[in-house]
């Protein structure tokens, strides 16, 4: 790429068109009647609660000079209690304590509904994201079989699913097959995304084996490897480099894609988001933070495929 | 298999390729190789002499005739053309190398993967070979990292990792800038010298005068003329005359 001149000012430019929008969105904000409460956030992401820890039994209660460590030695020769990492002391130094009485608090930490949402969404994308590969892949390979069946077989498939909407085959995928076969929501929504992701993925993986050059496929052949051999040696580790930019889209995309399947009461990020306003009434604020939260998990996969891509680039 | 020589190892009968768009590539070549002779094909491009080396490890399929190496029908359904295969190597124009494998990584990966030799095996003849072809610096550089030259004797050594009876070459310095020809042809004439039996397709007719056994000229598809190289030269057949005046 040429050196563009100017680069100090052109980045200034691009930073102040960026303070210039924030500018823009703060003060739209102001100007409608809304009351912005933040503060009412973060305990859906992550709240502390005290939790007390009591005596199991009548005895007498020892702290150590530092306050870290507490011992109750019991009046009936049960093995004394010993307490360690706390955060409040609720007792003294020899002090007579009975059964159930507080001792300590330590703060305990609560995850809330929208990280359970976030966790939820994570696991869809894990999970979905492995079957789509194995489904992508396997489908990628037939699409450029020489056997017409199994190529006229992932052609009807591929042309079937990118051909119809998400969102209704995550209804056909639960209320008929789901009906079927008698899948959990959870199940019903993995496949659905799968099924969907994999048809894509599919054509990628195609796209990625035509564009290795015909002769690599023969030298690998000629050297007296199958076609097995010479696909899994030779051929696909030179597609998975090749196909690793438009696969970080395709993953992307069903990171937010699986948002849809909380139409089938699956609690994940974008429903536990719904659940977070119809009880903070702060629609705005989650709404934010909802959408921050899929930045972070787009972000950090992007990121890992773009290091991945730089590992591989070692033999360019 | 009435007529096959104990001397000969490669044995084209008749041979025939038709392409589906049905353009005729070979028409009726026959030809006998013996072992460890180095026969040079020569013609102009479009003469199907590449199309023919292929059929010799079915990288093409042919439409009629018989082709035996070693004795086994290539025509035949039951062989199985990969152990043929791992007896005869074959080297490309465009070299082939595999971008992603070092040039140790390409010559180990076919005894490894095939021959199901431990890496270690593999890796130690494997630097043997590269150390043959006087590429002992630059076995952990990658193709990319390879002038066409140290790439096409990477891919002499590759083939031979596998300890193959035939050698075929496809045009193998057509691609390389002038400058680099030599180092591949010193390489090729040291194995020819060593007795390998060789198929070479190739537009160096000094090549094909001085380490050649027998000389073959193929013309629009058909095998117009074989002679030794004395006599290949001074021949006085039309055809082959126009075609040498054509490149001399």
């Amino acid at each position: 790429m040429e050196k563009h001149p100017h680069l100090l000012l052109w980045k200034a430019v691009f930073v102040l068109i960026i303070i210039g929008l924030g500018f823009g969105v703060y003060a739209s904000s102001k100007s409608i009647d809304y009351t912005w409460r933040w503060e009412r956030i973060p305990q859906y992401i992550l709240s502390t609660e005290p939790l007390e820890i009591r005596s199991p039994f009548d005895g007498t209660v020892t702290v150590d000079e530092t306050n870290k460590l507490v011992t109750v030695e019991s009046d009936f020769g049960d093995e004394p209690l010993v307490i360690k990492g706390f955060d409040t002391l609720l007792i003294n130094d020899g002090d007579l304590v009975f059964e159930g009485d507080p001792l300590v608090e330590t703060k305990h930490w609560n995850i809330g509904p929208l990280t359970w949402g976030l966790i939820m969404t994570l696991q869809l994308s894990v999970v979905s994201l492995i079957f789509a590969v194995i489904i992508g892949l396997f489908t990628g390979l037939a699409r450029i079989s020489s056997n017409p069946a199994l190529r006229y077989l992932s052609v009807t498939y591929i042309e079937l699913i990118r051909g119809t909407p998400l969102l209704v085959q995550i209804f056909i995928f639960y209320f008929f097959i789901g009906t079927v076969l008698d899948l959990d929501r959870f199940t019903a929504g993995v496949a659905a995304l799968s099924v969907f992701t994999g048809a894509y993925i599919a054509e990628i993986v195609r796209s990625g084996i035509q564009s290795i050059h015909p002769g690599q496929m023969e030298a690998a052949r000629s050297l007296g490897m199958n076609y097995v051999q010479a696909m899994v040696n030779v051929i696909l580790p030179q597609a998975f480099k090749r196909t690793l930019p438009p696969m970080a889209g395709q993953f992307i995309n069903l990171i937010k894609d699986s948002s849809l399947v909380s139409v089938i009461s699956i609690t994940d990020l974008t429903k536990a988001g719904r659940e977070v306003v119809s009880s903070t009434f702060a629609p705005f604020e989650v709404w934010f933070a909802v959408a921050l939260m899929y930045l972070i998990l787009t972000g950090a996969l992007s990121w890992a495929i773009q290091r991945l891509e730089k590992r591989l680039s070692a033999s360019d | 298999m009435t007529n096959v020589s104990d001397k000969s190892i490669i044995q084209a009968r008749n041979v025939e390729k038709v392409y589906p768009n049905g353009c005729h590539a070979l028409k009726q070549v026959s030809l006998d190789i013996n072992r460890g002779e180095v026969v040079v094909i020569i013609g102009p491009s479009g003469s199907g002499k590449s199309t023919f080396l292929r059929t010799l490890n079915q990288l093409e399929t042919i439409s009629d005739g018989t082709i035996h190496i070693d004795d086994i029908s290539l025509t035949d359904r039951k062989t199985n053309i990969n152990k043929v295969r791992e007896e005869v190597g074959m080297v490309f124009q465009s070299f082939n190398l595999f971008p992603h494998k070092t040039a140790l990584g390409n010559v180990a990966l076919s005894p490894i993967k095939v021959k199901k030799k431990t890496r270690d095996v593999a890796e130690t003849e494997g630097r043997e070979l590269l150390k043959k072809v006087g590429l002992a610096e630059r076995m952990n550089n990658y193709p990319s990292h390879l002038s066409g030259g140290q790439q096409q004797r990477v891919a002499i050594a590759r083939a031979l990792a596998m300890h193959p009876k035939i050698m075929l070459f496809d045009e193998p310095t057509s691609a390389l800038d002038p400058e680099m020809v030599g180092e591949v042809l010193d390489v090729m004439k040291s194995l020819a010298g060593d007795g390998m039996t060789m198929v070479v397709v190739t537009h160096e007719m000094g090549f094909a005068r001085e380490v050649a056994d027998r000389v073959v000229f193929m013309e629009e598809g058909e095998l117009v003329f074989e002679e030794s190289p004395d006599r290949f030269f001074e021949s006085d057949n039309p055809r082959l005359q126009r075609f040498l005046g054509q490149v001399l």
